[in-house]
């Protein structure tokens, strides 16, 4: 396999996987029924993943594949699980023709206008024409990210704990509202509320009648 | 190798592509996955100039590593949210709360 | 090229890809062709409820409990991956970096464990049990039946 030029396999690679990304990330846009569209993008994840090894950056790809398709595809998933009325395509609508005709034109003004800046811009002079392996080099990576930068470590790990927090916190406030007493380490925590005023968007299901939960 | 432009007409692809999913969409969960297309596109574009530059070599995939991150925790938050909107409306379509405005 | 490329190492893995995806293709436009083409009807295609008539949709609800398993699961995830990029480096043997990564790492198992310790205690005792789930269901369960069937059903 060597023996071929690894130019010309370089480009081949780099237009298959672009055309498949592309297509999926369209499919995932576009495509009637949601949980294919939440499939798609985990599977698009994936060959994103497949570019950044072209990119000779292996731990990027080791981590999009685990955090992105293992962690976001997967919360995407569960949330479309979660919502019955959005896993009817029948009840979707979708947006006028006018407004989808703007839209469509501004990104592909956008598009465009980028791609010149891309083609057009001297980007071989400003660099340095010197290439370096830096592939094999995962120690120069965790030197930079922890040596050097650890304090950005320890906001991203302040970030992800609000984060997680305020969603798990959010998630149990509206249960207040609506179930049984809730009872925590500290005993009974939350006493049962019945919501009078709650918006008849919810098809007219009356709230449940409250009971007090034995722990 | 593949030149730096390819790189970024393919990035800048990508954004176009989320940004479209982003506009014109109305159900919350497509405009959130255009929001995750979106953040693909920089993220090739950041380490295809990590490649070509080699004093951001190190630079660029660091920062992608803390991006990837904070990506991955506002989504989940995103998602809380998208499930307290349907408690609140009933579906996630975005007319339903712009329509109930003029009442 | 001063050295060989990554990606000539990962070949094999896009070959495999691409002949899985040409392998379900495959399956499924076989079975397309072998299967016998009839028409079809309403009563044909409408789901089986073992004789009854099916009424409603048929995705339930389900409680938000599981949701925030999935969510600390992306957190730890994360956490993860720094570790993972610590751990296939030698950064925490040699003599030279050895003393200041060790407070990093440290502080930053610290905070996450933290925060994701504070949230098991927030999260209620029957959340962990399941007995509040079950009731949930149950609940959910009876008011689409009483919905349902006005006249007291079956």
């Amino acid at each position: 396999m060597q023996g071929f030029d690894p130019a010309l396999f370089e480009q081949i690679e780099f237009l298959l996987l672009a055309g498949i990304v592309l297509v999926l990330a369209y499919l995932a846009l576009e495509h009637k029924e949601i949980v294919y569209a939440a499939f798609f993008f985990g599977f698009m994840a994936s060959f994103v993943a497949g570019f950044f090894l072209l990119l000779e950056a292996p731990f990027i790809a080791g981590m999009q594949i685990a955090v992105y398709t293992g962690g976001i595809s997967t919360l995407i998933i569960f949330a479309v699980l979660l919502l019955p009325r959005a896993q009817d395509s029948t009840l979707e609508k979708f947006a006028t023709p006018r407004a989808r005709q703007i839209s469509l034109v501004i990104a592909v003004v956008v598009t465009v206008m980028t791609g010149f800046l891309a083609v057009l811009f001297p980007w071989a002079e400003s660099f340095n024409e010197a290439f370096v392996s830096i592939s094999q080099d995962l120690n120069g990576l965790a030197q930079w990210l922890w040596f050097e930068n650890g304090i950005y470590v320890q906001m991203i790990a302040l970030i992800m704990i609000t984060s997680l927090v305020g969603a798990i916190s959010l998630l149990r406030m509206d249960k207040a509202e609506q179930l049984g007493a809730i009872t925590g380490e500290f005993g009974v925590e939350a006493k049962p509320v019945l919501i009078d005023d709650l918006q008849s968007a919810e098809d007219g299901q009356s709230v449940p009648e409250p009971k007090e939960v034995d722990e | 190798m593949v030149p730096l432009s390819w790189y970024l007409v393919l990035a800048f692809m990508l954004i176009g592509l989320g940004g479209y999913g982003m506009m014109v969409k109305r159900n919350l969960i497509r405009i959130l996955i255009g929001a995750e297309i979106m953040g693909n596109g920089v993220m090739i574009a950041i380490v295809a100039i990590a490649l070509f530059n080699p004093a951001f070599s190190f630079t660029g995939q660091g920062l992608i590593i803390l991006v990837i991150s904070v990506a991955a925790a506002h989504t989940a938050l995103a998602m809380v949210l998208m499930l307290m909107y349907n408690r609140r409306y009933g579906s996630v379509d975005l007319g339903t709360s712009v329509e109930m405005e003029g009442q | 090229m001063q050295t060989s490329r990554l990606f000539l190492d990962f070949i094999p893995v896009i070959i495999w890809a691409l002949l899985a995806m040409a392998l379900v293709i495959i399956m499924l436009l076989a079975s397309w062709v072998l299967r016998p083409h009839v028409l079809q009807n309403s009563e044909k295609t409408s789901t089986y409820e073992c004789g009854e008539e099916p009424v409603g949709p048929a995705r339930i609800s389900y409680p938000y409990n599981y949701f925030v398993y999935t969510v600390l699961f992306v957190v730890i995830d994360v956490m993860g991956a720094f570790l993972w990029l610590l751990s296939s480096s030698t950064l925490l043997w040699a003599n030279a970096t050895k003393y200041e990564v060790v407070w990093q790492v440290v502080v930053f198992i610290l905070i996450v464990m933290g925060g994701v310790g504070f949230v098991m205690k927030m999260i209620p005792r029957s959340f962990l049990d399941g007995k509040e789930t079950l009731d949930v269901y149950r609940r959910a369960k009876a008011e689409r039946e009483k919905e349902q069937y006005p006249t007291g059903g079956h």
